[in-house]
């Protein structure tokens, strides 16, 4: 039996991988693959202590849950990053800076 | 009613007699330099004439008070009216009747001056200020005419003000009648305050309130309140105060010699009928308010008076000046004549007073005149006041001469003169009061005899002098060549001697008890003693006669009689008894030194206190300064700083890159999170 701190740390590095890739990647691709590692990070976590949920099933039905909202969510922003591409001719996010007006 | 519409129809008639000079005073002030003479004239002469007519309206017949309601304090009504009785009647007339006559003679003696506008207007303040005084009814008004009177006169004595000796005089005037106006003011104060009311009849008349008032156990009640006696006297004295100021009673006599700076007519207007007259009219007005006290008072300083007055006159060299003083002396008389309860005697000898004095002034003034004008014509050098230089003046000048010796003849007291009639019942009347008296008020009626033989002396020297003696400084040719002054002068001085003469005033030219005037005040006091009424004359005229004949052999046969100029008395006499020196320093120069004292405080005190508190505060305002510069502009600059460099910290936040906006946001969650589990 594989114990729960185990998963913990997993999920936390993967969320740090991904928060990681999130800050540092020049390339909007890449942080929208940052952002799924943290979801994932997430899920995991749902699934962990899903094990020790009152309820059956309860942690692994919000996981999927939340799987669906991910790839939702990777559908908007890949329309948004294309978009985005139209607009600037770049996804490089260092080199987008209209956020600030 | 038929009462009354009369009273108002008189009333508005002596209204008429006092606005008109007013008229001439306004009109000529507005009109054009050196304009005015006919319309002071007309006005004044018409003032004349309505003075007549109300005089034979009244005389010894009802008196006449009319007046309206004039303001009110509290619950306490003043009136304003007129009161004309026989003494208001018999000073309108003088007043108006002297004034036609010196506004007649100033036309030429008056002609060459620049500003002669000037001198018609004041002249019409002058007399309307005076014909105020002697008809108002109640003694408010009269305070404030006795001040509009002191005003004027200073006004007339500085008529010539850039001399600078004549604005001193006019100064020393006023000064001096501000003391008496003081004393006058306390005087109607306190009768306020006994009384409740300021009008002359209900107050002096013959059941007045004052006369009905009474002094019991060291109390002066009246009807209504009730005050220590002492206060009776302090308002007698208060009066008498006033009225020694206007009519020159020693000690405040000073300013009247020294008026003599002004135009002669001036002199003469102010001397004969108005100004000096105003304070024994005042006297005569309030006479019950006086207690035996004041009344001795009053004797006192009024034969004191006429005896220095008269020593002075013996030894002055100012033909102007000697008449001033002759003036004080007579004054003396009338107060002296007052005080002993001669009321009519002193109205009397007022009366035949104003035109025998305005004879001698405007006789001295033509003199002087026409001095002055042979003076200009032969470019000769003399003072053309002087009577030591005068002489010979006889042949020329008949008129101005023979005018000259009637007023003299009256101020004397010759028989047949109108002097004789006054001044010897005022003589009878104090040898019939010291009669009852004893101890230093017998020697008062021999005082004033001495005096009148004084009186006679120094006149006589003027005459003589003036128009006997052998002139200096010219020949007796030329003294001769001098002619009497022009025709408008001449007149008057012919007008005014038929007054000093006994029928204008009495047909029988011995007995002042047949003067229609003197009846028209009777006040029979005392016993007649029939002795006196015939030895008083006869002892003075002799005297005078004796006097005269010395006086004549003296200053005109010059045989070997003379006067030495040297002696202690002719000193003590030409320095007019060191009264002004004593003056000055008894009070101007203490004055003079306080002043100074107050300056060097002013300077030294005062100005170094302000100063010193310019310095404090200028230090003051140099630290406060700081303090604003440093601590207050200090705090708020660093406020805008500090908010400035919070701005630009910030600013470096907002870089619009969306990788530094998600580093924000996390170390923002961090933060919180760090914040929630470890501090």
């Amino acid at each position: 039996m594989i114990p729960l701190s185990h998963f913990l740390i997993i999920s936390a590095c993967l969320f740090c991988i991904g928060l990681y890739a999130v800050l540092t990647k020049k390339n909007a691709i890449q942080i929208l693959i940052g952002i799924e590692f943290m979801i994932n990070a997430a899920v995991l976590n749902f699934v962990a202590f899903g094990k020790f949920d009152k309820v059956n099933g309860g942690g692994q039905l919000f996981a999927l849950f939340a799987i669906v909202l991910a790839a939702a969510g990777v559908a908007v922003a890949l329309a948004i990053i294309l978009n985005v591409y139209k607009h600037f001719k770049t996804i490089d996010p260092s080199k987008i800076n209209k956020l600030k007006d | 009613m038929q009462e009354i519409e009369f009273s108002e129809f008189v009333g508005l008639i002596s209204l008429l007699v006092i606005l008109l000079p007013l008229f001439s005073f306004l009109l000529i002030l507005a009109g054009r330099k050196g304009r005015g003479a006919n319309l002071a004239l007309i006005n004044i002469s018409i003032s004349f004439i309505l003075s007549v007519y109300l005089f034979f309206f009244i005389w010894n017949k009802q008196p006449i008070h009319y007046q309206i309601p004039w303001f009110l304090i509290g619950d306490i009504e003043f009136k304003a009216g007129v009161l004309l009785n026989n003494l208001s009647v018999l000073m309108i007339t003088l007043v108006s009747g002297i004034s036609v006559l010196v506004h007649i003679y100033s036309r030429t003696y008056m002609k060459d001056d620049l500003n002669i506008h000037r001198y018609w207007a004041y002249l019409g303040l002058f007399c309307f200020s005076m014909l105020g005084l002697v008809i108002s009814d109640n003694l408010l008004l009269i305070y404030l005419f006795w001040e509009l009177v002191g005003f004027s006169s200073f006004l007339l004595i500085g008529f010539w003000y850039t001399r600078p000796i004549a604005s001193q005089a006019a100064k020393k005037a006023f000064i001096m009648n501000r003391i008496g106006d003081i004393g006058f003011l306390i005087g109607i104060i306190i009768i306020f305050s006994q009384f409740r009311t300021l009008d002359i009849t209900a107050l002096f008349g013959d059941m007045g309130l004052v006369k009905t008032s009474l002094v019991d156990k060291g109390l002066w009640i009246s009807a209504s309140r009730q005050m220590p006696e002492v206060w009776l006297s302090i308002a007698g004295l208060a009066f008498f105060i006033g009225a020694m100021a206007k009519s020159a009673q020693f000690p405040l006599h000073t300013w009247l010699p020294d008026a003599m700076e002004g135009p002669t007519s001036v002199s003469s207007l102010i001397h004969a009928a108005t100004m000096v007259a105003a304070g024994v009219f005042l006297i005569a007005r309030v006479y019950p308010v006086f207690d035996p006290f004041v009344l001795n008072t009053m004797v006192c300083i009024g034969a004191f008076t006429a005896f220095m007055a008269a020593t002075i006159a013996l030894s002055q060299n100012d033909i102007k000046r000697i008449l001033a003083y002759s003036t004080i002396s007579q004054l003396g008389f009338m107060v002296m004549a007052l005080g002993i309860g001669a009321y009519s005697e002193s109205i009397f000898h007022l009366a035949t007073h104003a035109f025998f004095k305005c004879l001698l002034f405007l006789a001295a003034g033509s003199v002087i005149h026409q001095l002055h004008h042979y003076r200009d014509e032969h470019s000769l050098d003399f003072d053309n006041q002087d009577i030591r230089i005068m002489g010979g003046l006889k042949k020329g000048m008949p008129i101005t001469f023979i005018g000259m010796c009637l007023a003299s003849s009256a101020l004397i007291g010759l028989p047949l003169s109108s002097g004789y009639l006054s001044k010897d019942a005022i003589l009878i009347n104090a040898f019939e009061w010291a009669g009852s008296r004893d101890g230093i008020y017998t020697m008062i009626p021999y005082i004033m005899v001495i005096t009148s033989w004084l009186t006679v002396f120094y006149i006589s020297r003027l005459v003589f002098k003036v128009f006997f003696s052998t002139p200096k400084r010219m020949s007796m040719e030329q003294a001769n060549q001098i002619q009497d002054a022009p025709k408008q002068m001449s007149y008057v001085l012919v007008i005014l001697s038929f007054f000093c003469l006994f029928f204008a005033f009495s047909f029988n030219p011995f007995s002042f008890e047949s003067s229609w005037l003197w009846d028209g005040f009777s006040s029979n006091l005392f016993q007649k003693v029939n002795l006196y009424h015939w030895l008083i004359p006869l002892i003075l005229n002799i005297g005078t006669a004796v006097l005269i004949f010395t006086a004549y052999k003296i200053y005109v046969k010059n045989d070997g009689m003379s006067i030495s100029e040297k002696n202690i008395f002719h000193r003590f006499f030409i320095q007019e008894w060191y009264l002004n020196e004593l003056y000055r320093y008894l009070f101007t120069v203490p004055v003079e030194k306080f002043s100074n004292v107050c300056y060097w405080f002013d300077r030294n005190i005062i100005d170094a206190l302000v100063l010193k508190s310019v310095t404090l505060i200028s230090i003051l305002s140099a630290i406060s300064h700081w303090c604003d510069r440093i601590l207050v502009d200090g705090f708020v600059n660093a406020l805008g700083t500090c908010a400035k460099w919070i701005g630009h910290f910030s600013r470096n936040f907002q870089t619009g890159k969306l990788q530094h906006y998600l580093i924000s946001m996390l170390l923002v969650v961090l933060s919180f999170f760090i914040l929630t589990y470890f501090i």
